[in-house]
């Protein structure tokens, strides 16, 4: 008897939040099976100090392309956005007029921001205004914005900035790296903006159905615009990080996190054809993929060998998904034959056993 | 009458946008507007314009591919590598290979998408990163250098099919893949008119409950769409190879975006249901003139990715501003949902 009262709340946990609870034993298993299988590497200091440190600029971009998949749309241009940022910011640096003023450092962040603002308004007009599908908006701002960065540079990388500039990506404070209370500190504003504000709510609304927004009274196309500012917004961010991190920025840095910032979020539980998804399921998600990479490398894993793993875990999530879609459609399904077929006996039992 | 039809076209405006760009390169190098260049864009495009119709009946079916170009090359990286290690010399046993895997890796996107129902860009995004990532991992990460490929490879890269001589006494001549392009594209448009599988592409673009509805296998056309899509990377690959007489398992990915580019500018919806045959060739050559010739036009090579980007955006802009204002004439509009 209790068994079965366990069983059952068990099963309206899962039937609840069943991603973020799949998506935790999925964290702990893998935590697990590292620890295990790397004892004395894996959890060390120095690896998850690392870990922290890495893990923030495509978290960023991870939560960038949350907001827009939540919409319904995508965006494809995270990456280049935070490109061209960043050889802005770079070129700002490290000018030599600008040094010796010692106003490069602040000059360089409000750049990054109105930049990369100005970005999120073209892709935000693309979408909303003109009506082009957000795929292929962000498809072509993503080769523009990219091509502007290679034309700012000719192609070539800019290194070697300000030291005081390298706290933003380098730094800890009560040895917690500073990028990683970055992350953190977004990770909640966004968190706070999706699930407490009419912006937030908005937009959930927007991606379950844009013509039912429509007609409740929302202004799909501000929210729309908002959307693809915020993005373009944690884009710049992610881009001061990542120039501040290694010291340097070439046009076409980061490609590979497009994918992986697909991955996270679909992974996190957020529905591609938009309306679903939260910032604790993302975040998981983003911690299951840095201890994967984590671990992979300190296995010596050829990079060759990563893109096929992210290729098929994110395949493998997406069956999943799936799979334990039709399984809880075909619970259903046979539920309610079996409460058709069997209404007043199975009234009878239910009375006798409460 | 005719005249006010074409002006409805979205090929119209897209062809005289290449005929003014081409007048503008020639106006600046005069080299352009030759018969040789015409040959030598035909040959150096064929390539792009089969991976382009595949990607095309895909946006037609209401999907997107993203793999196409990772399945190209595993196609072509896989098959010169087992013809060089089986040490035989043979053009169509290349060309069968490269099909076969073509087909086998296309299936899987067929089985994931048509089967299991999952959204295609996702999907293609998930099976590009696995084949390349399964490639370079297991297959080989050398690139393959001219002196080391088999005879018949480079013979077909520089087969012509009709040769014209210079004034001093050299030849150039029309490349023997263009008549392949030629009859790929007639295949492919024949599926699309003439067949129930082509009609079930066009339906299943347009409203894809209502394709299922009206009785049509949807899984099946799925399944049937990425093979076939398969089959035109597997040729694609060998006609890239033989180009550029040179294997790199890194080459050909990355394009993708481009080739969509192109097939989306040839006035494609990437919603599905409306596009043609036609505005893809020319939305292929307008993307091809613009990548090859900026050289000729005395700019660098850095502006290429600027200018792909500004014709995508300002090409797409104009596109769906277009069908706001047609919808706006309407009075039961349906475009304005946004």
């Amino acid at each position: 008897m209790k068994v079965n009262i366990i069983k059952e709340q068990l099963g309206t946990v899962i039937r609840e939040h069943p991603k973020n609870l799949i998506l935790l034993m999925l964290l702990v298993l893998i935590l697990i099976l590292l620890t295990v299988a790397i004892p004395d590497r894996f959890l060390t200091r120095v690896n998850l100090e690392s870990m922290a440190f890495q893990l923030p600029e495509f978290g960023l971009l991870a939560l960038a392309m949350m907001l827009a998949m939540i919409t319904g749309g995508i965006d494809l241009s995270v990456v280049s956005i935070a490109n061209l940022a960043g050889v802005v910011a770079a070129k700002i640096l490290t000018s030599e007029a600008l040094a010796s003023s010692g106003l490069s450092i602040p000059l360089a962040v409000v750049v990054v921001f109105i930049l990369s603002a100005v970005c999120g308004l073209l892709n935000g007009t693309l979408i909303a205004v003109i009506g082009v599908p957000a795929i292929l908006a962000t498809l072509g701002s993503q080769g523009l914005l990219l091509g502007i960065a290679i034309l700012l540079t000719k192609g070539h990388g800019i290194s070697g900035f300000p030291d005081s500039f390298m706290v933003v990506g380098g730094g800890s404070l009560l040895g917690i790296p500073i990028p990683f209370l970055l992350f953190l500190s977004m990770a909640a504003v966004v968190g706070m903006i999706l699930s407490r504000t009419r912006q937030g709510f908005c937009m959930y609304m927007v991606g379950t159905n844009p013509v039912v927004a429509r007609f409740s009274g929302i202004s799909n196309r501000r929210v729309i615009i908002n959307t693809y500012l915020m993005t373009a917004i944690l884009a710049g961010l992610a881009s001061l990080i990542m120039i501040s991190r290694v010291n340097s920025i070439r046009p076409g840095y980061g490609a590979a996190y497009l994918l992986q910032a697909i991955l996270v979020v679909v992974l996190g539980g957020v529905d591609p054809k938009g309306g679903f998804g939260s910032v604790p399921g993302v975040v998981m998600g983003l911690f299951i993929l840095q201890l994967t990479r984590s671990g992979l490398n300190i296995l010596s894993f050829s990079p060759f060998f990563k893109k096929f793993i992210w290729g098929s875990a994110l395949l493998g999530i997406m069956l999943l998904n799936v799979l334990v879609h039709r399984y809880g459609e075909f619970r259903r399904a046979k539920a309610v034959a079996k409460s058709q077929v069997l209404g007043e006996e199975d009234e009878q039992v239910s009375q006798r056993t409460r | 009458m005719k005249l006010t039809r074409l002006l409805h076209h979205n090929e119209s405006y897209l062809f005289l946008i290449i005929v003014v760009f081409s007048a503008v390169i020639t106006v600046v190098n005069p080299v352009f507007f030759s018969l040789e260049n015409l040959f030598d864009l035909l040959r150096s495009s064929a390539g792009t314009t089969i991976l382009a119709v595949g990607v095309f009946i895909v946006l037609l079916s209401g999907g997107i591919d993203v793999s196409i170009t990772a399945i190209a090359i595993c196609c072509q990286y896989i098959a010169i590598t087992t013809l060089i290690s089986s040490g035989l010399d043979n053009l169509p046993l290349v060309f069968l290979i490269s099909i076969a895997i073509g087909i086998s890796l296309g299936a899987i996107n067929g089985v994931l998408i048509g089967v299991f129902k999952l959204p295609t860009l996702i999907t293609t995004l998930g099976t590009s990163s696995l084949f390349h990532g399964l490639l370079l991992e297991f297959v080989g990460t050398r690139s393959i250098n001219t002196g080391d490929l088999p005879e018949s490879i480079k013979e077909f890269g520089k087969a012509t099919i009709l040769s014209i001589s210079r004034g001093d006494g050299t030849q150039y001549g029309l490349s023997v893949f263009v008549p392949i392009v030629a009859v790929t594209l007639l295949v492919t448009w024949g599926i699309l008119r003439y067949t129930m599988v082509g009609r079930g592409i066009h339906s299943l673009g347009g409203n894809i409950e209502a394709a299922r509805r009206t009785g049509y296998n949807v899984t099946f056309i799925q399944f049937f769409i990425y093979c076939y899509s398969g089959i035109l990377a597997g040729i694609a690959g060998i006609l890239h190879l033989s180009l550029i007489r040179y294997s790199n398992p890194n080459y050909l990915v990355g394009t993708e975006l481009n080739i969509i580019a192109a097939v989306v500018l040839g006035g494609t919806r990437i919603t599905g249901g409306r596009g043609t045959m036609t505005g893809t060739i020319l939305g292929v050559a307008l993307i091809t003139i613009l990548q090859k010739n900026l050289v000729l036009m005395g700019l660098s090579s850095y502006w290429q990715e600027f200018f792909v980007g500004l014709i995508i955006v300002l090409g797409v802009s104009i596109t769906h501003l277009q069908g706001k204002f047609e919808s706006r004439k309407r009075p039961t509009g349906d475009g304005s949902v946004a």
